[in-house]
């Protein structure tokens, strides 16, 4: 059952994935091009030649795409890039780790500038808002994952009204895609993710995990012993539960709520996915220092994940709306299997 | 505030000595009991019973580390952190005669701020300095900086003596809260900033046992002082003058209470931020109630503000099912009510 289910669904998707990308292969974009964007639209005479990037996973999209050439400077990184893009990585100016200013990626003069998040670039950006970037005759370009059925006013973080789909970060890719007049290249690229995405739902239902099972995942925490930053309801990592079947032990439907150890230990997760980043500010970003803090505080220690060592780690990335998603999916697959954990 | 018909201020300093310690008893097992999720009181009991008398009861162990490790540890800084601040707020008040006078006038909170900042957001120290460190580092320096700027500027004795340190002291924040605002702009991201702001607002949250070992000895000590120095705090309640004219040493006095209560307060805001209200509000709340001799004052203010800080922590905890509240958030929403309640009550029956 299992794997007929698991590879029908796979074929099915290729074949596709092939199709789309056979078809899309004659296909090129219609100038001027309209494009409707987190409540703005957008007109594009041509393609643009040279663009800002405020955001990893909007820079790693446009290098997906093979548009590296047209990105001139980068900005926001939570880790390092995809080791594909290393060498292409490299070569392209990066403005800030976090976020630039306003006049930096101005002065670039850049075609379009395109946005992970509109903390960054949007109502209340700490960068600066989308129309003063139309003042000056910059466009920006916000990843519908950050505005579609989300709330960016309320909550630390924002929150959601749906689940998070990958249907978002999808429509995402096509829409740069065609705003670069690289609509082939959109369409392999989310025929492949969804192709990956479908294997890894199906090795994920293929669990068959008990009803009961329920996982946490940890961002990381403002200092080591207080309440840390965890997964809501309606985030990525929500999206790879509800794909699981696994029951999320925070109730919160803000995307990063800050929830009390002690809520969680009596929570009791049958499961603990904790981030790995680079980040070095908080003690707790650092992966070994959350291991430990599980092993050692007298409440964590005896929570049932901790103490059978259900402990899974991913990139911090992927917890974010980015193709990284889909593989840690995969690995959170895998590694539940590993645990014995199915009926 | 004469009203001496009132029997609570009848009370002589030894009815404080009897009443003070049931009353923190049971605010102290309040605290053990609530919290985020519900655990029954007597388990709350029998943890507390197998923890002080080995009684061997038979509990769940993440009950008993709730119980025990977070909410009980929580609520012994909580009750140590009010007592401390509140105590503060009454030497300052005293000493420098000014109303508005808290425990962070004098550039503590600003100086924690800056420390907890540069700890955790420029990277200083590498690692190696923990956020309670720096803030602590942090507010005794810029302690330190208002102190000598208001010595530099001279004053003597008398008010304008205290009008000066209340400026050096606003000079000292505004520098630190600069400081604090040029390192998140330079080096933070938004993340971070927000993150070390939630401490900075007041955060129970990450306390355990370890940090029991530097509140209570920084809130007995202060406690003590104060008592000690009852009369010398009822003399300068008068002027300096006054207080000199009654033997008092002044200016050793006033440096010694002064420099208590700015290491007191940062003990208690390197390990749980800065907590508004307490230290301004108990003080005029108690003198309203059990009158300005500050015989009563301490103690009645220690005892309020331990209360008062272990209430506004279970409250914090319980009010939002699933979250919890900044506790400057409440301390200031409930707070303020209620002074106002015993404001009005304290002007009518006067």
């Amino acid at each position: 059952m299992f794997s007929s289910k698991f590879s029908l669904k796979f074929a099915t998707s290729v074949a596709i994935g092939c199709i789309i990308a056979a078809q899309a292969q004659a296909e090129e974009t219609n100038y001027p091009l309209t494009v409707e964007n987190c409540g703005h639209t957008l007109t594009f005479d041509a393609a643009p030649e040279s663009t800002i990037t405020v955001g990893q996973s909007t820079t790693e999209i446009l290098y997906l795409l093979g548009l590296s050439d047209k990105v001139k400077g980068t900005s926001v990184w939570f880790n390092p890039v995809l080791p594909e893009f290393e060498a292409v990585n490299a070569k392209i100016e990066r403005l800030d780790d976090n976020a630039p200013s306003f006049e930096s990626v101005v002065n670039k003069k850049p075609d379009l500038v395109t946005v992970m998040y509109e903390w960054h670039v949007g109502a209340e950006g700490i960068i600066s808002t989308r129309e003063s970037f139309h003042d000056v005759g910059v466009p920006t370009y916000v990843m519908p994952t950050d505005c579609a059925a989300k709330d960016n006013s309320v909550g630390i973080d924002g929150t959601r009204s749906e689940l998070f789909s990958t249907a978002q970060l999808y429509t995402s890719i096509e829409q740069l895609a065609e705003i670069y007049n690289a609509k082939d290249a959109g369409a392999k690229l989310v025929a492949d993710l969804k192709a990956r995405e479908a294997a890894a739902i199906a090795k994920a239902e293929g669990l068959k995990l008990d009803e009961n099972t329920s996982g946490l995942f940890w961002f990381s925490s403002a200092d080591m012993d207080i309440d840390p930053y965890v997964a809501g309801q309606k985030g990525v990592p929500a999206y790879m539960m509800d794909k699981l079947g696994v029951k999320n032990v925070v109730d919160s439907g803000e995307e990063w709520p800050t929830v009390g150890w002690e809520t969680i230990a009596k929570a009791d997760p049958t499961f603990i996915v904790i981030a790995e980043m680079d980040r070095r500010r908080f003690p707790a970003d650092d992966v070994e220092k959350k291991r430990e803090f599980l092993m050692n505080d007298p409440v964590a220690k005896e929570m049932t994940a901790v103490k059978e060592g259900r402990i899974i780690t991913i990139d911090a990335h992927a917890m974010s709306p980015t193709v990284r998603a889909i593989f840690a999916l995969e690995k959170v697959s895998d590694e539940l299997a590993g645990f014995g954990l199915n009926q | 505030m004469t009203a001496v018909d009132r029997p609570i201020q009848r009370w002589s300093n030894w009815h404080w000595g009897v009443i003070a310690p049931p009353v923190l008893l049971v605010a102290l097992v309040a605290g053990a009991a609530l919290g985020e999720t519900r655990i029954p009181i007597d388990v709350v009991l029998q943890v507390l019973a197998n923890k002080l008398f080995a009684s061997g009861y038979p509990v769940e162990r993440i009950d008993e580390g709730i119980v025990w490790n977070y909410r009980l540890a929580r609520a012994v800084v909580a009750a140590c952190c009010g007592a401390g601040l509140a105590l503060s707020g009454v030497v300052l008040q005293a000493l420098l005669r000014n109303a508005l006078a808290d425990p962070y006038l004098l550039g503590i909170s600003a100086g924690a701020s800056t420390g907890a900042v540069a700890v955790t957001v420029a990277g200083l120290g590498g690692g190696a300095i923990s956020l309670s460190v720096g803030s602590f580092g942090g507010a005794l320096l810029a302690f330190g900086l208002v102190a000598m700027l208001a010595h530099a500027a001279g004053g003597g004795v008398g008010l304008r003596a205290a009008g000066v340190i209340v400026l050096a002291g606003i000079a000292g924040s505004q520098l630190f809260n600069a400081l604090t605002a040029f390192l998140i702009a330079k080096s933070a991201n938004a993340e971070q900033a927000r993150g070390i702001m939630f401490w900075l607002l007041g955060n129970l949250s990450g306390v355990r046992w370890e940090d029991v070992v530097s509140v209570v000895p920084a809130a007995v000590f202060g406690l003590v002082v104060c008592l000690f120095n009852t009369r010398a705090l009822d003399a300068f309640t008068f002027g300096s003058d006054s207080a000199a004219s009654l033997g008092i040493a002044v200016r050793r006095v006033k440096l010694g209470l002064i420099g208590i209560a700015a290491l007191v307060t940062a003990v208690m805001v390197s390990i749980v931020g800065s907590i508004g209200f307490v230290g301004l509000v108990i003080p005029h709340a108690m003198r309203i109630v059990v009158g300005t001799r500050h015989g009563r004052l301490v103690p009645a203010s220690a005892l309020a503000g331990a209360v008062f800080l272990i209430a506004a922590d279970v409250i914090s905890r319980v009010i939002i099912p699933g979250q919890v509240l900044p506790i400057g958030v409440v301390t200031a929403l409930i707070g303020a009510p209620v002074f106002a309640f015993i404001l009005i009550g304290g002007r009518t029956s006067s």
